[in-house]
């Protein structure tokens, strides 16, 4: 009985009391038509009434999907008006049969105006449902817009609060500390790249429009840095035309796929390695490529997660899904990382 | 090198670091000899056998064999002194284990104390780090554990395409392939459903059916369907999903 229970989902007290009202004010309104009283014809109304509710709401709860749910209802509503007038005729007292003959006039006008009033409420039904649906679909609408408001806000947040790793600022400074005493104007060298890329990684100084060259010069800081860090382990190359470093780049971008390469490239590998930056346009698009051949990725290997993730969400709230971000094999070890975005004038 | 000399082994994968520490050792603790350097932990054994050293300065990070393994692998063979850039946990566990360890940019002052303290030490046997470094190993590395995979990879043409699991909507099952459904695209997969299920995160991927698998992160919607299935609806994604009854329970009272 349990698993039938479905089939009267939405039978609300509520649902009762509206058909009541319905049925008592379409008696009212047809009563002047009959011999009947009006207390005789609202029995008749409330029987048709509720076998057509009764009916009604089994026919919307009804899992399948040959037969729109619509059609249902008003079949429903047909059969509840003549279920419901053989009701009425029950609850009467008379016999059915002679109802039938005799009466017959009567009783097609009862199930007549049954399925008339009916048709009328279900239509107002359908019609409020419609407009709830709309409704929600507009909330729904509504609350994408504001979850793409808020995931901008999210980025610019996480922008924000990328923070430089106090291991790579301390690691630095031994390297500069060792430089000052042994080969100061490398130290020097390597401090002027140390301040070049605190300018542009620092939260504070971080400048919400920014163009490749900007981006770039801040990479090849980090990159310097660690050439002088690493030694003979690191090696790279700028690939990218004069042309294109004044195109409009979204800031920090670039930096988190060469901090990715030199993390989980280069830095936990054992042999040497190699970082290329490659920047070219093609139809209407920009696309700059960081390549290593470090470590490659493993399956089951974390890390970059966050900083490609904040990439994503900030491409696709700046230009929708007229950008992307590909993170791609490169054999026979190593990975490219690549950025595509509309490509812009200048910025 | 004198009878008396103190041998010892520097390890850091950083060049001019190396260099650093030896030269500020040369200072500081002039009866010390470095035998040897070593840019990862790779060689410990060889090292151990070739130079016998008493003392190993051990970078923690290093590529390769890292200074936690190092000094797993060194055991109470020769004394070890970590050495740390800057590592919050590492440093509270040095406080909490009387481990010696060095910072960098180094601080000869406190190089002078470290050394000091050796010199006391050297004369004991090389207590057991085995705690100490399993305590370190899950503060610096708390991934340990079950692995899960992080990445799919895909052939897109003639490339190997790399996909964040996290960014995965859903995994279905197509014949012969797994289609990988992203918010951006799609591709297929060799790996059948059945052994992604074993791989995933079970906690962000959910088996709805028997040929799909789904990110639970990407549901926006639960709604009953025909029979005693429910089809999901997701963000990002016009497809909505199915939940065979097997899997329905999951979605029960949420």
């Amino acid at each position: 009985m349990k698993s039938y229970a479905y089939l009267f989902e939405g039978l609300t007290v509520q649902r009762v009391l509206v058909v009541s009202a319905v049925c008592a004010a379409a008696t009212a309104s047809v009563v002047w038509l009959f011999l009947n009283t009006y207390r005789d014809l609202l029995v008749s109304a409330l029987c048709v009434g509720y076998a057509s509710m009764v009916l009604f709401t089994v026919a919307g709860n009804i899992r399948q999907a040959r037969v729109p749910r619509e059609v249902m209802q008003v079949g429903a509503i047909v059969i509840g008006s003549f279920v419901g007038t053989i009701v009425a005729g029950l609850v009467k007292g008379r016999d059915i049969r002679q109802m039938f003959a005799e009466r017959l006039f009567g009783v097609l006008i009862t199930m007549g105006l049954g399925i008339g009033f009916g048709c009328v409420v279900v239509a107002m039904y359908v019609l409020r449902e419609k407009h709830a649906r709309d409704q929600a679909h507009h909330h729904l609408a509504e609350s994408e817009r504001h979850q793409l408001a808020k995931n901008l806000l999210e980025a610019k947040l996480a922008l924000m609060q990328a923070q430089i790793e106090p291991h790579f600022l301390f690691n630095t400074l031994a390297n500069v500390q060792h430089l000052v005493e042994t080969n100061p104007p490398e130290a020097s060298r390597m401090l002027e790249s140390l301040i070049q890329y605190l300018r542009a990684a620092l939260p504070q100084m971080r400048e919400a429009y920014t163009n490749l060259g900007r981006e770039l010069d801040m990479a090849r800081a980090f990159l310097d840095i660690h050439k002088v860090r690493m030694g003979t382990r690191l090696d790279y190359a700028i690939d990218v035309p004069d042309t294109l470093k004044c195109r409009a780049f979204p800031p920090m971008m670039l930096i988190t796929l060469v901090e990715n390469a030199v993390k989980h490239g280069i830095d936990p590998s054992c042999e040497a390695g190699s970082i290329t930056i490659r920047a070219a346009e093609d139809e209407g698009k920009l696309r700059v490529s960081v390549e290593d051949t470090g470590e490659g990725i493993k399956p089951t290997k974390g890390g970059g997660g966050v900083g490609l993730a904040n990439i994503r969400e900030r491409l696709k709230a700046l230009y929708g899904a007229s950008a992307k971000l590909v993170i791609e094999e490169r054999p026979p070890h190593g990975v490219v990382a690549s950025i595509e975005v509309p490509a812009g004038s200048g910025a | 090198m004198s009878a008396a000399a103190i041998t010892a082994v520097i390890a850091d994968d950083e060049p001019l670091l190396r260099a650093q520490l030896r030269s500020r050792l040369a200072r500081v603790w002039p009866e010390l000899s470095v035998v040897h350097e070593m840019e990862n932990g790779r060689d410990v054994e060889k090292v151990l056998g070739d130079h016998e050293p008493q003392l190993f300065f051990l970078d923690i990070h290093m590529p390769g064999v890292n200074g936690l393994d190092a000094a797993r692998a060194i055991g109470d063979r020769a004394h070890v002194v970590f050495v740390t850039a800057f590592d919050q946990y590492a440093v509270e566990a040095f406080e909490q284990g009387a481990i010696d360890y060095v910072l960098k940019p180094f601080n000869e002052d406190r190089l002078q104390l470290t050394c000091a303290r050796l010199k006391v030490r050297l004369g004991e046997r090389p207590p057991s780090l085995d705690d100490l470094v399993e305590r370190l190993a899950a503060r610096i590395a708390p991934q340990a554990g079950a692995e899960h995979l992080r990445w799919i990879k895909a052939s897109v043409g003639s490339n190997v395409r790399l996909i964040p699991v996290e960014e995965v909507l859903f995994f279905q099952s197509d014949e012969k392939y797994t289609r990988v459904v992203t918010g951006e695209a799609e591709v297929l997969i060799r790996k059948p459903i059945r052994e992604l299920l074993e791989e995933l995160d079970p906690a962000r991927f959910w088996q709805i059916h028997r040929a799909t698998i789904v990110n639970v992160d990407f549901i926006a919607s639960v709604r009953k369907g025909l029979k005693d299935q429910a089809e999901i609806s997701l963000r990002d994604h016009a497809q909505t999903l199915v939940v065979s009854r097997a899997f329905t329970h999951r979605f029960k009272q949420m």
